[in-house]
C-alpha cells in the first residue's frame, strides 16, 4: 500500500500525531508539494518553516482533509485523512492567520457557534467558555462584536474558538503574522500551555525567532523538505561554517562587497547588521575579515563571531537548494 | 447530514442579517420602490397620450369626433394647430405623440352619406405607444361611427360592421396587469441574486469559510444553511410585492394560488442557486458584482420582461430559452391574467425544474472545488 512509504524505508506511523509518506500535490504543471515525508510525534510543538509559496499551506490543507493530494499517504492521529476526513475533523483544530471569527457576531456568539458545530454538551460548553474567556482575557466583553476587538484579543479568541472542542492536534497557519511582538510572546505562552496539556501543535511561521520555540522543525522549500530535526540539530547543519555579524554604517555597499568577495560563502542582511558565512576551511577569524573590510574602504566595520541562528541555517539551506536545482540536474539526495 | 448543524448555520446567518440593518431595509424597501416606480411609470404612459388636433372643418361633427377621442381618457389634447404643417414640429419635439387631422368638408361629406377620411398620425419612435395609440384611435372612430348610425336610425343596434378590436384576457389593455406579475419575478431575482452573490464570497474573504470546512460541517449542510434564511426572506418580500400589486394597483388575480406558488418557489430556487454559483466562482466581492451585471442585463432584455419575445429577431429568439426568467414570466402572467392551470403551464414549469437541478448541482460541485483549492 505504501508505495511511496518506502522512501524513508519506514512505513507511516499510526501512533504519531502526523505521519506522512511521499505526499505530492500538483496544481496543473506546478508541483506545490513534492513527495514529502514527515513524522510529528504526539505532544510536540512542531515548526513547519518555509518562505511564502513553498507549500506550507497546501500541506496543512491536505492534513486537515480539505484538499486531496495527488499521491502519497497521510495519517493524522492514526486515521487516513484523505479517505476519512470526517474521522479526523472532530479531533483537530485549525487556526489561520486570518483569525477566522465572524466579525459581525459577538464573542459569545462565536463561541456558541463553534461549540454547536462540535456538538459540545451544555455543561462542557459552559466550562470551556469560562476557560476561554479567562485565557483570552475577555471576561465582561462577551457581548462585544469581535470586529471591535483589537488584534491581540481577536487572536486569542480565535485560538479559543479553534480549541473549544479540546482537539488532540492543532494546526496553526502563520498564527502570529501581523501581531505585535508583545502579543506574539503572550500567544506563544498560550501555545506552550496547550502543549503542556498534551496537545500536538503543528505551526507554520516565517518568523525565524519563533522556530526556536519549537521541539522539532522541518524546512520546506519549493515543495520539498530540505531539513528536519530539533533546533540544535538544524543549527548543526552549519557546523562546517562560521557566521560573522558585521556592523557597518553603509550596510548596502558592504553587502555588495561581501557578496562578491573571495571566500565568503554567503552574505545577507540580518536585522540592522549583515551576516557573512565563511567555510571553516578558509576561515581566518573575525580580525582577518575586519581587516579586509577596512582595506575595501569600510573603516567603521565591526565584526563579531556569532552562533548561527535558525535564520542563518535557513538562508544557507535555501541557497544550497537553489544551487542544486538551478545549477545542475544531478541532485544530491 | 446533521439537522443540528444546519440549524446552527441558519441561526448564525440570521444573526448576521440582523446586524446589517441596511441590508434588511434594502431587502424589504427595494421591492416596494421598484414596484411603485414601475407601476406608475407604466400606467401613466399609456393613458393621456399627448394629442394634437388639427380641426380644419370647425363644425359640430368635427367637434363630436374630437370629443369621442378625449372621452376615452387615452388622449389628452395638448395643442390645436391651425395647419397640418405645424404638426411636424409638435411631433418632433415630442409635445404630441398622436395627431388627429379633420379635413375641411368632413361634415358635408358625411351629410351626403359619403365616407369622410380623417388623418391619424402616430409617433412611431416608441413602438408601444404607436401600437396602443393607433388601436385606441381606431376604437374612438368606431365609437363615433356607431353613435352616428344610432342617431340616424334611432336604434342602438347599429347596422354595418363593428371593426373594434377585442383585446382578450386584458380587456382594458392595462399593461400594469401583465407588468406586476412580471415584476414579482424580476424583483425576486434581482434582490436574491445580489444578496446571495455576496454571501459566500464574503466568508471566503474573511477566512471563515476555510475555518468552517476544517470542522465537521459538510458542504451540503453549509449550502442549506446559506440558502434557507434567504429563501425565507424572499417569501416575505414576495408577499409584500404581491399584496401591493393586488391591493394598490388592483391587479386582478384569475389563476390558482398553487400554480403561482409552485412557479415562484422554483424560480426562487433558481435565483438563489445562480447567486450562490456567482459567489462560489468569484474570488472577490467586486468580481461577484461584475458577474451579476453580466447575468442580469441579458436576462432583463431576453426574458420578455421588457420587450416581447415575439418582436425579437428570429435569430435571437432561441437564446431566450436559456433565460430562466422567461419561464417564470410565462407561468406568472399566464396564471395571473389568463388563469392558466398546471396542464397549460407544464412546459415552463418543467423547464424551471431542469434549471434548478442543473444550477444546484453546479453549486454543490463548485463548493467542493472551492474548499479543495
Amino acid at each position: 500500500m505504501t508505495r511511496e512509504g518506502e522512501v524513508h524505508g519506514i512505513p507511516a506511523d499510526p501512533s504519531a500525531a502526523i505521519s506522512v509518506r511521499g505526499l505530492t500535490k500538483t496544481f496543473g504543471n506546478f508541483t506545490a508539494v513534492d513527495g514529502i515525508d514527515l513524522d510529528v510525534p504526539r505532544g510536540q510543538v512542531f515548526g513547519f518553516l518555509g518562505p511564502n509559496g513553498s507549500g506550507k499551506t497546501t500541506t496543512i490543507r491536505i492534513l486537515t482533509g480539505t484538499s486531496a493530494p495527488r499521491s502519497g499517504q497521510a495519517l493524522v492521529l492514526g486515521e487516513d485523512v484523505v479517505a476519512h476526513p470526517e474521522r479526523v475533523r472532530p479531533r483537530i483544530g485549525y487556526m489561520s492567520q486570518k483569525f477566522a471569527l465572524f466579525e459581525d457576531l459577538t464573542v459569545d456568539e462565536n463561541l456558541r457557534f463553534y461549540a454547536g458545530v462540535y456538538a459540545l454538551d451544555p455543561a462542557v460548553f459552559a466550562a470551556r467558555r469560562r476557560y476561554i474567556l479567562e485565557m483570552a482575557d475577555l471576561q465582561g466583553r462577551e457581548r462585544e462584536l469581535t470586529r471591535n476587538l483589537s488584534v491581540g484579543w481577536r487572536q486569542r479568541l480565535a485560538l479559543g474558538a479553534a480549541t473549544i472542542h479540546e482537539p488532540d492536534l492543532l494546526f496553526l497557519d502563520e498564527p502570529t503574522s501581523g501581531v505585535d511582538p508583545v502579543a506574539r510572546r503572550q500567544f506563544w505562552d498560550l501555545l506552550y500551555e496547550l502543549a503542556g496539556r498534551g496537545v500536538t501543535l503543528f505551526v507554520t511561521t516565517h518568523y525565524m525567532e519563533e522556530a526556536s520555540h519549537c521541539h522539532r522543525l522541518a524546512f520546506i522549500y519549493r515543495g520539498r523538505i530540505v531539513a528536519e530535526g530539533s533546533p540544535n540539530e538544524i543549527r548543526a547543519n552549519l557546523s562546517t561554517q562560521r557566521v560573522y555579524d558585521v556592523t557597518v554604517r553603509d550596510a548596502d555597499l558592504a553587502l555588495g562587497w561581501l557578496e562578491t568577495a573571495d571566500g565568503i560563502a554567503e552574505a545577507y542582511l540580518s536585522g540592522a547588521a549583515l551576516h557573512a558565512v565563511i567555510d571553516r576551511g578558509v576561515d581566518r577569524g573575525a580580525g582577518a575579515l575586519r581587516e579586509r573590510l577596512v582595506a575595501a574602504g569600510f573603516a567603521d566595520a565591526v565584526v563579531v563571531s556569532v552562533e548561527p541562528t535558525i535564520e542563518d541555517v535557513f538562508v544557507n539551506l535555501v541557497s544550497r537548494e537553489r544551487g542544486q536545482t538551478d545549477g545542475s540536474s544531478d541532485r544530491v539526495s | 447530514m446533521s439537522l443540528t448543524r444546519i440549524r446552527l448555520l441558519v441561526w448564525k446567518e440570521f444573526l448576521q442579517l440582523r446586524r446589517d440593518p441596511l441590508l434588511l431595509r434594502l431587502l424589504l424597501l427595494m421591492p416596494i420602490i421598484q414596484l411603485v416606480g414601475f407601476g406608475y411609470v407604466v400606467s401613466v404612459d399609456v393613458r393621456n397620450l399627448p394629442t394634437a388636433v388639427v380641426d380644419l372643418d370647425q363644425t359640430v361633427v368635427s367637434r363630436q369626433l374630437e370629443s369621442s377621442f378625449t372621452a376615452s381618457g387615452y388622449f389628452l389634447v395638448v395643442a390645436r394647430p391651425d395647419a397640418e404643417t405645424q404638426l411636424t414640429s409638435l411631433l418632433d419635439t415630442g409635445v404630441a405623440k398622436v395627431a388627429l387631422v379633420i379635413p375641411q368638408g368632413t361634415q358635408d361629406l358625411l351629410a351626403r352619406g359619403q365616407t369622410a377620411p380623417v388623418g391619424i398620425v402616430v409617433d412611431g419612435s416608441d413602438s408601444q405607444i404607436a401600437s396602443v395609440g393607433s388601436g385606441y384611435a381606431a376604437q374612438a372612430i368606431a365609437r363615433f361611427n356607431a353613435s352616428r348610425t344610432a342617431a340616424f336610425t334611432g336604434s342602438l343596434q347599429a347596422p354595418g360592421i363593428d371593426a373594434r378590436t377585442r383585446v382578450v384576457f386584458n380587456p382594458t389593455l392595462d399593461p400594469i396587469n401583465t407588468m406586476i406579475p412580471g415584476l414579482v419575478a424580476a424583483i425576486l431575482m434581482i434582490s436574491l441574486m445580489s444578496i446571495m452573490s455576496q454571501a459566500v464570497v464574503r466568508e471566503r474573504e474573511s477566512g471563515t469559510l476555510e475555518q468552517m470546512f476544517v470542522t465537521p460541517i459538510r458542504p451540503s449542510e453549509y449550502l442549506i444553511g446559506k440558502v434557507a434564511p434567504y429563501a425565507l426572506l424572499a417569501v416575505a418580500q414576495l408577499s409584500v410585492v404581491a399584496a401591493i400589486g393586488m391591493l394598490w394597483f388592483k391587479v386582478p388575480f384569475n389563476g390558482s394560488v398553487w400554480v403561482v406558488f409552485v412557479g415562484l418557489a422554483l424560480f426562487l430556487l433558481i435565483s438563489v442557486g445562480l447567486g450562490l454559483l456567482v459567489s462560489l466562482i468569484s474570488r472577490t466581492r467586486q468580481q461577484a458584482q461584475q458577474a451579476l451585471v453580466f447575468i442580469m442585463i441579458p436576462t432583463m432584455v431576453l426574458s420578455g420582461f421588457i420587450f416581447p419575445i415575439e418582436s425579437m429577431p428570429e435569430a435571437i429568439q432561441p437564446l431566450t430559452y436559456a433565460v430562466p426568467l422567461r419561464y417564470a414570466l410565462t407561468v406568472l402572467r399566464g396564471s395571473f391574467v389568463k388563469g392558466s392551470g398546471f396542464e397549460a403551464l407544464a412546459t415552463p414549469l418543467w423547464a424551471m425544474v431542469g434549471f434548478a437541478i442543473v444550477i444546484f448541482g453546479a453549486a454543490v460541485i463548485a463548493t467542493r472545488r472551492r474548499i479543495a483549492e
